[in-house]
């Protein structure tokens, strides 16, 4: 550590650049993972605050929720507990008077039942009528108010907000909560369909009934539109710049160690082990690359907070430490590469003749 | 006992057609308390010789004894704390680490070797000595070449080895540095019992010198 610390305050502008280009690698791999979580959340959010482990859709439905119709004669033969919902969804156009029109994830469920019970609220109250709604937040940030006489699509009704929940978003559109009732207008279907599906808190839950299909939460969110294409582009453009910047961040410190060779060669000569030479390397190697992560990291939040507050960026921790654990191992693999040189480095070199 | 001994040492490179011999059946002994130089023009073998007999590298044939203890015995590790507790490499590069500052160059002495280094009493002296007392936070690249070389003699005495191996240690240097390093190199030997061994082509180191070797196409004869 000694020698590393030494090299790198003597030659600062080196290592500077070194480190410069640690935390542009790092901040992108940041910044893109942010862009992708945030993302995949925006599908997800709704889903992930109701904590379901299984859901159940008609069988014809394919694994669809909002082409899911469950008649009220399927539902008669269920019984359903205090872990289970009726739920339906619809695609829907939002507007009041005087506001941008949204789209937006209808999703109409039952006050009995968890769901409804679950909901947070962030400002005004849960509804308690059928003409009655709870948005998410971000129509509040496109200036819809409480008490908004919204029209939902090309029905004629108007439906009142009466309150707003945080992180309520499906298949990157708000959510709007409101009654069965509403929903099947919405979906222009009659009383004789009781919902769209079925959520279960319960791991064992299972449908016994040929008409439907049960299927675990993630199964349904993989099945969500573009929801697995859009994540696997994601992945493989984060796998890919990771792999890129394994290979340019190793080869850096592969070129950075062989222009040390003549100065490991006197230290050889010297008598000094060459255990010392390899653990400077490899401690270098970590210092440069911790230190652009930290940089990279601290760029990643000066970001968040400067991007306009509709931007999807979301930073989960297991994801975030693969990454920065990546990085990390690109340094030591980087700087493990010429320890074999290191091993051998011929101390007669030095020694003119 | 010698402190250094080299027994019909042989060194060959390369194979067939392209063999050459760069030491033919050298025999040297350096004792402890004297200067042994060892004189020769450049491509006689001198700094072969020297990276043989510091254990740097292995002779084709014959014997390398450091304080009767055969070098041929020890193996990659043992032979680098040899080298690190028992010999000093004074180079000809000069061969300071760049960025260490010069009381970092004896800082890292300290490091991998935290006894048997001279005292900061001591290496104050020997710092005065050679006249580099007020260099000691300057870097290699901001010394001139004279200040390099007394501060990489200094490097090699500071971890207070048995033998100290010199390539060409008054190269750069001018007639009076040339008589204080010799001067120093002959008091080292004399008060502290070390054994110098210097190989160079400077005869005016001749004066501090107890034996004098010359070397000529391989072949060493006591002069």
């Amino acid at each position: 550590m000694f020698l590393a610390l030494k090299e790198i305050r003597h030659e600062k502008l080196r290592y500077g650049l070194i480190v410069g280009m640690v935390v542009l690698v790092s901040y992108l791999v940041f910044v893109l993972s942010g862009l992708a979580y945030g993302l995949a959340q925006q599908n997800t959010q709704a889903i992930s605050s109701w904590d379901a482990q299984k859901i159940a859709v008609t069988s014809d439905a394919n694994d669809s929720l909002s082409q899911s119709l469950i008649t009220k004669q399927t539902a008669q033969q269920m019984t359903l507990t205090k872990d289970e919902a009726y739920i339906g969804q619809a695609g829907v156009v939002a507007k009041a008077k005087g506001q941008p029109k949204l789209s937006a994830q209808f999703l109409g469920i039952n006050a009995s039942q968890f769901i409804y019970q679950k909901l947070s609220v962030t400002s005004g109250h849960k509804p308690t009528a059928a003409n009655q709604i709870l948005v998410d937040d971000s129509f509040k940030d496109n200036g819809y108010h409480l008490g908004d006489k919204v029209s939902l699509g090309a029905t004629s009704g108007k439906y009142q907000i009466v309150g707003f929940t945080h992180n309520a978003k499906m298949s990157v559109a708000p959510v709007i909560y409101g009654t069965l009732g509403t929903w099947r207008t919405l979906s222009h279907v009659t009383s004789d369909f009781k919902a769209g599906g079925i959520v279960s808190t319960r791991s064992n839950f299972t449908a016994k009934n040929s008409a439907l299909k049960t299927l675990t939460m993630n199964q349904f969110i993989n099945k969500l539109p573009g929801y697995s294409a859009q994540n696997t582009t994601f992945t493989f453009m984060i796998a890919f710049l990771m792999v890129i910047a394994m290979v340019v961040i190793a080869v850096f410190l592969y070129i950075l160690t062989m222009q040390k060779l003549p100065n490991y060669a006197v230290l050889r000569a010297q008598g000094i082990p060459a255990k010392v030479l390899v653990s400077t390397t490899i401690s270098q190697a970590l210092l440069l690359v911790v230190g652009g992560l930290i940089i990279g990291a601290a760029l990643t939040a000066a970001t968040v907070f400067a991007l306009p507050a509709g931007l999807p960026m979301s930073f989960n921790l297991p994801l975030l430490a693969g990454v920065t654990g990546g990085i990390l191992l690109t340094g030591v693999v980087g700087a493990l590469i010429p320890v074999r040189i290191i091993l051998h480095v011929d101390p007669v070199s030095v020694i003119g003749g | 006992m010698p402190a250094l001994t080299l027994e019909h040492v042989n060194k060959k490179f390369g194979h067939a057609t392209n063999e050459v011999t760069v030491l033919t059946d050298v025999n040297f002994e350096a004792e402890a308390g004297q200067v042994s130089l060892v004189i020769g023009p450049s491509g006689s073998g001198k700094s072969t010789f020297l990276t043989i007999a510091g254990g740097i590298q292995t002779p084709t044939a014959g014997e390398v004894r450091v304080e009767n203890q055969s070098l041929d015995q020890l193996a990659g590790k043992a032979r680098d704390a040899m080298r690190l507790n028992k010999i000093g490499f004074i180079l000809q590069a000069y061969n300071l680490i760049p960025y260490l500052s010069v009381k970092d160059q004896f800082a890292l002495v300290d490091r991998v070797k935290p006894q048997g280094n001279l005292t900061p009493a001591e290496l104050a002296k020997l710092l005065d000595q050679l006249g580099i007392a007020n260099l000691t936070n300057q870097y290699p690249g901001e010394l001139s070449g004279g200040q390099t070389q007394r501060v990489a003699i200094a490097r090699a005495l500071y971890q207070n080895p048995d033998i100290i191996l010199a390539d060409e240690p008054t190269a750069a240097l001018d007639s009076d540095r040339v008589k204080v390093v010799g001067q120093l190199l002959h008091d080292l030997a004399k008060q502290h019992h070390k054994a110098i061994v210097v190989v160079t082509h400077d005869l005016r180191l001749q004066e501090f010198a107890d034996k004098t070797y010359a070397i000529m196409d391989g072949k060493m004869t006591l002069a």
